[in-house]
Parts: structure tokens; C-alpha cells; sequence
């Protein structure tokens, strides 16, 4: 009987143990935003080592461009130059950023002109895939090129050399979602 | 011993209380849990959902059934596919549904459910689809999850800014995508400016049985008409159509149709030409086009072959249309639940244009218009915008509302869902999508009283969201919580096919109407058998027509001789079960069709084209019951010149 | 006296309720049927509670061997209950009119009753004969054949009154309103009998 009193106390005190409630507060810890941390990094984040290239993944691998991915990326656009597309961008190498006024680049890729520098990159960027026959095209139609921003671009064409906004393009690389004109100047507003 | 129990009673009571106080733990942990995302979609096993969403298939040509916020898929409906699953465009009753001027046609693209309305809010009678590749419209109806109805819409090609339906359901509106020759000619393709026609029908829904009848047909400008919504309260009578391809070129579109910097809207006032055309007006035009009416007391649809339509020349009905400038190939053509602002969606560009409904009144009062195009005014962009949402976004492509002074608009290029409010059109929240979302919805979200709890994002791409599945996957689906100031992704989901638009409503509307079994009394089919007893086999020339029952779990008859090789065999399956998910299938061997999924106290008819001289099994194809595997039968096939009687029995 | 009559005439009165509502119920649930299926039991035959509830019941039952559920015309019961209890409403109301005019004194009321009580306890014992009956008396080339643990062969009778399991089915079987208003019919009567007892005492 006494056995049985203490086996009494010794179950009243593992329920006790039991009743701490440690599955609930393990839930608790799981943070409410988990869903969409779980993959926060959109599209442009897909690992993907078989497909052809796209824009932004010719960007990175491309050194002379490595100025204008820092700026892609300070101003958080590369989900753009990953989407399906079509897109034509005219990518400025890293000389024509130097050729900015001192400081120009440096000031841009502070978080606070974000926006502004998304502004200068989209300009940058048109809908549609515009090899070089097609942008030849556009100058021969004298239509101008629709940039994403809603700015319009004259396409000149004089004998092998186009310019685009001013900038010329000095070479031409297919991507998968469209097509890099890489310019020896930055598109600027006029 | 006393003692004992005294104080084992005790102890019992101690762990009792701290049970009871852990528990109340736990119930306040629950109320600091209520905020944890996998809780708002969760619903538990025997639960059921709050709404229902139904998505298009795209190019699976049929509608699927999901509930919210579990994204758990209920139904796939076929609308404008075969589908072997039911038997539909396979069994004698319902091929005639997929007839149309151009034969047999077993597919389709299904692109834009919308919900039948009554004074603007959702009545979830029938739910309206469009076949985009060949022309046609379907009413499916809501009680039954049955495709009643499918009109084919003539001088139509890409039938795209459908299947929308006005207020009162008066008439559910396809518009075409492609411009076409009017009537159809050979002519060549470089002369498509001034030529070619865009036609805008509008087909009435007779309010009690929902049955379908094209009204009249628009000829329009050689546009490309892309989507439209009608005029809701104030607006009530209008309908708009987006319109991109203006400068109607007929190569190269995605350059030459991007080149005007302002495409139109065009705003229809239906009501006038309605009383234009009640009252003698439009020209009849000879038309090949099919309508195909499933009876739901036979079980039977009939296709008829109608060769007139009505049309009306735009010129001939002044002051019913106008076109309002918007910028850039707008896509989505959405108006807000007032019926006062229409949001056009300029794909190519980063804002979004927001019409005023009684600006464009007061513009097409003052009579001050921009010129015209093919002699229909155009309103001054000044004149009639309202607004626009400076998004930061790009690629604008929709737009709905969650009855709260808010919109929703999707960004298929910048992949997200931008939050905006009406009237101060600032932007308020924005949430990426995963990835390159197209259409988004909202229950009731293109309607006088959106439901607005939820929001579904449905992207075109999907990548690395599922485990991967060789180069094809199913298209992601995105679910928002948007009860609170910024929107909340909940959780994704796969979609079927390829959905463009979506439907939503809430269950209540839904649950209450839907049909359990289809009562044999009522069964009007004229190869159905009310009893066991009727079974019988009769032959007409090449033809045996087999009037077989069904019930858990067997086939009367199921020992049939007689046949003979070259029959043609009709196998005439009513399933006397009147038993709610009893259902019985049937398949025979060989048979160059599907197997028919036969509802309670519905006639289904299967054919068979026996060729080959034997003993031939069919069985029942759904798991009906406990003895399902005993659930089949034999027929004997002779040769053709056999002198064998025709015979049936069960069990003798 | 007259408390007691009229009490007496209403609890006669109130048997008629058995011919507009059903006198017992039978549920059969089951997780395939979240929505159980059962029989309403009225004086003059079955009815399911839903439209095809007595088919879907023959359905199932045909596998374990049962009979099917009778037809109004396959029972005696259902032509002579509603004559009896039609009868003995009458002879009631009757005898409480003739209390009511001083005719006949409140032991006639307990007459009634404890008349009443007999065909009752008959026709419930003729009830649970039928059910035992319906229940076990099984054809031989039943669909599925079970035994008990002992070796007996399985029954299906549905409870009298209660629930019982049976195989996946949960079997309820209780009064329904018709059944309920004879009980409280003959409760009346027992207490217009001590009512009026108690009237005839104070007066002499």
C-alpha cells in the first residue's frame, strides 16, 4: 500500500515533468515570416548550370561589366534580367561608368538612391528582342526604341556603327531571354 | 485504507488541475500561434475550405476546382477537352458538345472563367468559360460541375477578351483576339488594314435556364482585342475592351504592334445598341456556327447548326462607342467595384492608366474629341484619365479589388503584386511572385462585393519553386492573406495546365446548390431503364443497343451473346444506384473510346466496334464498392455470318 | 372531475399523432455516410429519413444477406396498429367526454391505460421479434458470411432502444415524436385517473 502511494507521488510528478508544455514553445519559436524566408530570393536566385545563359548570368560572367552588376544588383533589378522576357539590354562596360563625373557611380550605389539608379539602369533595358538587324531596322523604319522606363531612344545607323541614345554599341551577345548590346557610354536622360 | 484513497484522490486531483492549467498554456501559446503562417492555410483533415477558386486550364482546355486557403485541387472540369476520366466527348451523349462549324473538334484553350452575377454580385449559378482557339463560349453550371452549354462564336479567331459577363448576367461578351477577313475570303494578308475586322459578340443568357444566343455581333477596327470587363452600378451598360495592335500590323507583332504610344480602351455602350437592335437595327449575315445543349433530364446534348448572325456596324449606331487613349498595348481592361474607374494595364509600360467613368461622360458630352478612328471618336487622354500609378514596376498585365477602396495589380516582368489604392493611387505594398505572375484573383474580385480575404497569384513559371520534373512542370499558384495592410504570402501551390484567370466565391454560395445524385424517376434518357427488370438487348441491323443497369456491384445483363463481329454495340449503362459518390464506370476491352463514369441515376452510352471473334470482358472501372473486382461481365462475338440468337441473363 | 376528463380527452387526443409522425426512428451512420442513414418507423409503414435512405439500407444489407425492408402490405402490423390505436384514441376521447358529463367515474380512465400499457408492451415485444427476425434471418448464400469469435454466426438486429455496433455501422434506435406524444398520451391518462381519484375523494 505504501508502494502504491509513492508510485502515486512519482506519476503526479512526471505528469508535472509532462505537462511543461516544451512542444507548444518549440512552435512558438518558428517565426511567423518562415514561408518566406524559406526562399526569399526570387527568380534570379535558380540554380541553373545547364540552361543557356540569360542576361544577368552573361552580365556576372562578363568582367568588364562588373561595375554595371554591382549597380544591378545595389539597385535590386536582377529578377528583370532573368524573366522570361524578351529583353534587349544595352550594357555599358565599366569604362563608360568611369567616364562618369568623379563620384557619379559612387553616389548611386548608396541604398538611398536606389530608385534613382533603377531608374538609370531600366532606361538601359527595352521590351522586345532587338538583335542587330532588328535595331538596323528600326533605324531604317525611323522608329524609336521603347524603352522600359517609357523613354523613347533614336537608333542611329552610320555605315557599320550604331548608336543607341548616344551610345555606341561595340559588340552584340545572344542571351536566353533576349539580347546584350554591350555600349561603350551610359544612357543618360537628356 | 481510507487514508489512501483520501489521498490518491488528492494526487489525482493535483495532476487533474495541472493538466487543466498546462492546457490553458497551450491555448494561449494557440492565440500567439494564430499568427503563424502554416496555420492560416491549414485546414484540418474533415474541415473543409472557406472558398472556392476556379482556375482556367489554359491549354488543358478544361476548369479546375480548388478550395482557399488549403490550394487543395477538388475537380478537374472538362469543359472544351476530351476527358477520359468521365467519359466526356467520348460517350455518345456528351460528343455533340464538342461539335463545331470546323467538325469535331476535342480541344481547346480555356482562358477566363467568370461567375454568373445578380445587381453586380457574384449568384453562383453558372460559371461562363471561352475556348480560345476555336471560338467558342461554355455555361457550366454550379450545381451539377457539368458543362451545360458551348456556343461557337463565328468571325472570331483567338476568341480572347471573353467570357465576361455583364451585371445581371444579361450577356456574357467574346471578343476577338485576331482581326479577320468579315466573312472569311481569300485575300492576301498584306491588305489586313482597313480590311480585316475585329468582332465583338455579344451573346444573351436567357436568366432561367442560363441558354445561350448571340444577341449581335460588333464589327469593329482590325485591332487585336485583348480582354474587357463590363460597366458595373453607375457604369452599368458599358462594356470595355483593351485593344492593343492599333497600328494593325499583320507580321512581327511583338515589334510593330508596340510602336503606337497610346493603344485604346474601347467603351461599348451595349444598352443602346441592344435598343438599336431591337428595334430592327444590324444586318443579318450569313454564319456557320455550332451550338451544343446538354439536357440535363436526358443526359443528352444535341448540337444544332445555326447559319445567321446579326451584326452591327459601329457607323451605324453613333454615340455608342468611343475609344479612350492608353498608353502602351494595356492588357487587363479591369473596372473597380463602383463601376467608376477603369484600370487599363499598359504591358509594355511601368504605370498603370486609371479611366474615369464620369469623366468619359462628361468628355462625350462636351463633344471635344481627339478625332476618330475608322469613325469612332476618340476621347482626349487629358479628358479621361483619372489617374496613374506610378508603380515602379514593370509589365503591368491585371488588376482586381478587394472591395476596400484597394487594387491589386500584377507585374509580369518585375514579378510581383503591387498593392495601390483607388482615388490617391499610391502605391501601398508590394510582394514578389514566384515567378512572372500573369493573372491574379480575388473571390468576387471583378464584382460589386469582392470577397477579399484572398489573393492568388498565378505565375507562368515556376523553375526551381517544386521538385523538379523533367523540363515540363505545372504552372505555380501563389496564395495571399490580404485581410490586413500589407499582403502576406501564405503558401504555393501547383495549378493545372496552364490557368490564365481564375473565379472565386465563397463556399456558402456554392455548397448548399450542389447536386448529390440525378434522380432516376427523372431520368428522361430514351435508352434508360427504370428497373433491373427492363434490361435487354435489341438489334437493329448493325446495331445492338444494350440497356444494361448498374448497381453495387453488378451489371444486369452480364452474359450477352449474339454479337457478332461488325456490330456497332451500344452499351446504354444506366446506374440505378441513388447514392450520393456511388458512381459506376464501365470499359471494354478493345473499345477505341474511354471508359464512361455513369453518375447516380444517369444514362451514359459507350460504344463498341467488336472485330475480332471471342469471349470479351468489360468490368466497372471506379472502385464502387467492396466487391468492385466482382463487378463484370462477358460478351461472346461470332463471326459475322453467324445464325447465333441475341441472349442476356444475369445470374440464371 | 372535469380537469381530469379533459386531461384525459387531450391525452387520447394526442395518439392521433401517430398518423401524422413517425413513432421511432432507426439511424445507421457510418464514416462513409457523414450524413446517416435512416427509417423513419410510422404506424402505417417505413420511410426513409431521406428520400433513398431505404434503398441505399437494401443496398448495403444485401452483401450481409439481410431481407429487404418491408413494404407497408408485407406487414400485418401496419394495417392493424392504425386501427387499434385509432380504436383505443376513440374509446379515450369517449370515455373522457362521458367523465366530462359525470357518466363514469376515473377508473375507467386507469382501464384505459393500463389497457393501453398491454398493447403497447405487445406491440413493442412484436417490434424486437421483428428486428431479431429482420436481423438474423439471413440467406444461406449471403455475400459476406460472419461469425462471431465463438462461432456463431453474426446478427445485425438494430437495438430495441439505444446504440449499438454493428460491423462499421453505428445503429441509434429511438423514439420519434409520434412515439413520444403516445408516451405522453398515456402519461396524461394515468394522470387524469389521479386527478379525478382525488376529486371523487374530496367530494364525498
Amino acid at each position: 500500500m505504501k508502494n502504491n502511494f509513492i508510485f502515486s507521488i512519482g506519476l503526479c510528478l512526471v505528469a508535472t515533468l509532462m505537462m511543461m508544455c516544451t512542444p507548444q514553445q518549440s512552435e512558438q519559436a518558428e517565426d511567423t515570416t518562415a514561408a518566406v524566408e524559406t526562399h526569399p530570393q526570387g527568380q534570379a536566385s535558380v540554380v541553373d548550370d545547364v540552361s543557356d545563359k540569360n542576361i544577368l548570368q552573361v552580365a556576372i560572367g562578363s568582367e568588364p561589366h562588373s561595375t554595371l552588376v554591382a549597380a544591378v544588383q545595389a539597385a535590386q533589378i536582377e529578377h528583370v534580367l532573368v524573366n522570361a522576357g524578351p529583353l534587349t539590354v544595352f550594357a555599358p562596360v565599366n569604362d563608360a561608368f568611369d567616364a562618369l563625373p568623379e563620384g557619379t557611380v559612387e553616389n548611386l550605389l548608396k541604398p538611398e538612391n536606389k530608385s534613382q539608379l533603377a531608374t538609370i539602369l531600366t532606361r538601359h533595358a527595352a521590351p522586345g528582342s532587338y538583335d542587330v538587324d532588328g535595331l538596323k531596322r528600326e533605324a531604317t523604319k525611323g522608329r524609336k526604341l521603347y524603352m522600359a522606363t517609357g523613354d523613347y531612344l533614336e537608333v542611329v545607323v552610320e555605315g557599320d556603327k550604331i548608336t543607341v541614345g548616344g551610345a555606341e554599341v561595340v559588340a552584340t551577345v545572344p542571351a536566353s531571354n533576349g539580347v546584350i548590346h554591350v555600349v561603350s557610354s551610359v544612357i543618360l536622360p537628356k | 485504507m481510507k487514508t489512501f484513497i483520501k489521498i490518491n484522490t488528492l494526487l489525482i486531483a493535483c495532476m487533474a488541475f495541472i493538466a487543466t492549467s498546462c492546457n490553458q498554456g497551450g491555448d494561449s501559446s494557440n492565440g500567439a500561434l494564430s499568427s503563424n503562417i502554416a496555420e492560416k492555410v491549414y485546414v484540418a483533415p474533415g474541415e473543409r475550405d472557406e472558398q472556392y477558386a476556379f482556375l482556367s486550364g489554359g491549354y488543358s482546355g478544361n476548369l479546375t476546382v480548388y478550395g482557399l486557403p488549403s490550394g487543395r485541387m477538388f475537380k478537374e472540369i472538362p469543359v472544351f477537352s476530351q476527358f477520359p476520366t468521365s467519359g466526356y466527348g467520348y460517350s455518345e451523349e456528351t460528343k455533340p458538345m464538342l461539335n463545331t462549324s470546323f467538325g469535331f473538334i476535342p480541344w481547346d484553350d480555356l482562358h477566363h472563367p467568370d461567375i454568373s452575377q445578380t445587381n453586380g454580385e457574384l449568384d453562383g449559378r453558372w460559371i461562363f468559360a471561352n475556348g480560345n482557339n476555336t471560338p467558342r463560349i461554355a455555361r457550366i453550371s454550379l450545381s451539377t460541375f457539368e458543362t451545360e452549354e458551348i456556343i461557337e462564336v463565328p468571325n472570331s479567331a483567338g476568341n480572347h477578351s471573353s467570357s465576361f459577363i455583364t451585371e445581371n448576367t444579361e450577356y456574357v461578351v467574346a471578343g476577338t483576339r485576331f482581326s479577320v477577313p468579315v466573312p472569311q475570303r481569300d485575300m492576301p494578308i498584306k491588305e489586313y488594314k482597313e480590311n480585316f475586322k475585329g468582332a465583338l459578340t455579344f451573346i444573351a443568357v436567357e436568366p432561367e435556364h442560363g441558354h445561350l444566343d448571340i444577341k449581335f455581333q460588333l464589327l469593329m477596327p482590325g485591332f487585336n482585342y485583348d480582354l474587357s470587363h463590363p460597366g458595373r452600378g453607375k457604369s452599368h451598360g458599358w462594356f470595355f475592351f483593351s485593344t492593343y495592335n492599333t497600328e494593325e500590323a499583320n507580321t512581327l507583332l511583338e515589334v510593330n504592334a508596340s510602336q503606337n504610344d497610346k493603344d485604346f480602351i474601347a467603351a461599348v455602350n451595349w444598352k443602346k445598341i441592344e435598343e438599336y437592335v431591337n428595334n430592327g437595327g444590324g444586318k443579318k449575315m450569313p454564319a456557320k456556327y455550332a451550338h451544343n445543349v446538354y439536357d440535363e433530364s436526358t443526359h443528352t446534348a444535341t448540337s444544332t447548326m445555326k447559319d445567321e448572325v446579326l451584326t452591327v456596324d459601329p457607323s451605324e449606331v453613333p454615340g455608342a462607342i468611343y475609344f479612350l487613349p492608353t498608353p502602351k498595348s494595356p492588357h487587363g481592361c479591369d473596372v473597380d467595384p463602383s463601376g467608376q474607374y477603369i484600370i487599363g494595364a499598359g504591358k509594355l509600360s511601368a504605370d498603370i492608366t486609371v479611366h474615369s467613368f464620369d469623366k468619359m461622360l462628361a468628355a462625350i458630352d462636351a463633344g471635344n474629341f481627339d478625332g476618330d478612328a475608322y469613325g469612332i471618336p476618340i476621347i482626349k487622354y487629358e479628358d479621361v484619365v483619372a489617374g496613374t500609378v506610378q508603380s515602379g514596376g514593370l509589365g503591368p498585365l491585371h488588376t482586381e479589388f478587394d472591395g476596400k477602396g484597394n487594387a491589386y495589380t500584377t507585374f509580369f516582368i518585375s514579378s510581383e503584386v503591387v498593392k495601390w489604392k483607388l482615388e490617391t493611387w499610391e502605391v501601398v505594398d508590394r510582394q514578389p511572385t514566384f515567378y512572372s505572375v500573369g493573372h491574379l484573383m480575388i473571390p468576387g474580385g471583378n464584382s460589386r462585393k469582392p470577397h477579399g480575404k484572398y489573393l492568388v497569384a498565378m505565375n507562368k513559371i515556376t523553375k526551381d519553386r517544386y521538385l523538379p520534373t523533367g523540363p515540363e512542370m505545372e504552372h505555380s499558384a501563389q496564395i495571399y492573406d490580404i485581410s490586413g495592410e500589407k499582403m502576406q504570402l501564405l503558401y504555393d501551390f501547383p495549378t493545372h495546365g496552364e490557368p490564365h484567370y481564375a473565379a472565386g466565391c465563397d463556399a456558402d454560395l456554392l455548397m448548399n446548390n450542389s447536386k448529390k445524385i440525378y434522380r432516376i424517376d427523372e431520368n428522361m434518357h430514351p435508352y434508360a431503364i427504370k428497373s433491373p427488370s427492363e434490361a435487354k438487348v435489341v438489334r437493329e441491323g448493325k446495331d445492338v443497343h444494350i440497356y444494361m443497369s448498374t448497381i453495387r456491384s453488378h451489371f444486369t445483363p452480364d452474359n450477352i451473346e449474339g454479337v457478332k463481329v461488325g456490330d456497332k454495340v451500344y452499351f446504354h449503362i444506366t446506374n440505378h444506384e441513388q447514392d450520393f459518390d456511388v458512381p459506376h464506370g464501365f470499359s471494354m476491352i478493345g473499345q477505341g473510346t474511354s471508359e464512361i463514369l455513369v453518375m447516380p441515376g444517369q444514362t451514359k452510352t459507350s460504344l463498341w466496334e467488336p472485330k475480332r471473334v471471342g469471349v470479351w470482358p468489360f468490368y466497372c472501372t471506379d472502385f464502387c464498392s467492396a466487391l468492385h473486382q466482382e463487378m463484370q461481365g462477358y460478351i461472346r462475338v461470332s463471326p459475322a455470318n453467324s445464325n447465333i440468337e441475341l441472349s442476356w441473363s444475369l445470374d440464371e | 372531475m372535469k380537469n381530469a376528463s379533459i386531461l384525459m380527452i387531450v391525452g387520447s387526443a394526442l395518439l392521433l399523432g401517430l398518423f401524422v409522425f413517425p413513432m421511432w426512428n432507426i439511424r445507421l451512420g457510418a464514416p462513409q455516410y457523414p450524413e446517416p442513414l435512416g427509417i423513419d418507423i410510422h404506424i402505417n409503414g417505413l420511410q426513409g429519413e431521406s428520400e433513398f435512405d431505404i434503398q441505399n439500407i437494401d443496398g448495403l444489407n444485401h452483401y450481409i444477406g439481410m431481407k429487404v425492408l418491408p413494404k407497408p402490405d408485407e406487414m400485418w402490423e401496419f394495417s392493424v396498429f392504425p386501427k387499434v390505436v385509432l380504436s383505443m384514441a376513440a374509446i379515450g376521447i369517449l370515455i373522457g367526454a362521458l367523465g366530462l358529463l359525470g357518466k363514469i367515474s376515473s377508473v375507467w380512465f386507469l382501464a384505459w391505460f393500463v389497457i393501453m400499457g398491454i398493447l403497447g408492451a405487445l406491440g413493442i415485444y412484436d417490434f424486437n421479434l421483428w428486428l431479431v427476425d429482420y436481423g438474423s434471418d439471413l440467406d444461406p448464400n449471403a455475400i459476406l458470411k460472419l461469425v462471431n469469435p465463438d462461432g456463431t454466426p453474426m446478427v445485425y438486429n438494430p437495438p430495441l432502444i439505444g446504440h449499438k455496433k454493428l460491423l462499421n455501422f453505428d445503429a441509434f434506435s429511438y423514439p420519434r415524436l409520434g412515439g413520444i406524444m403516445l408516451g405522453i398520451g398515456m402519461l396524461f391518462s394515468l394522470i387524469a385517473f389521479f386527478i379525478g381519484r382525488k376529486a371523487t375523494l374530496k367530494a364525498n
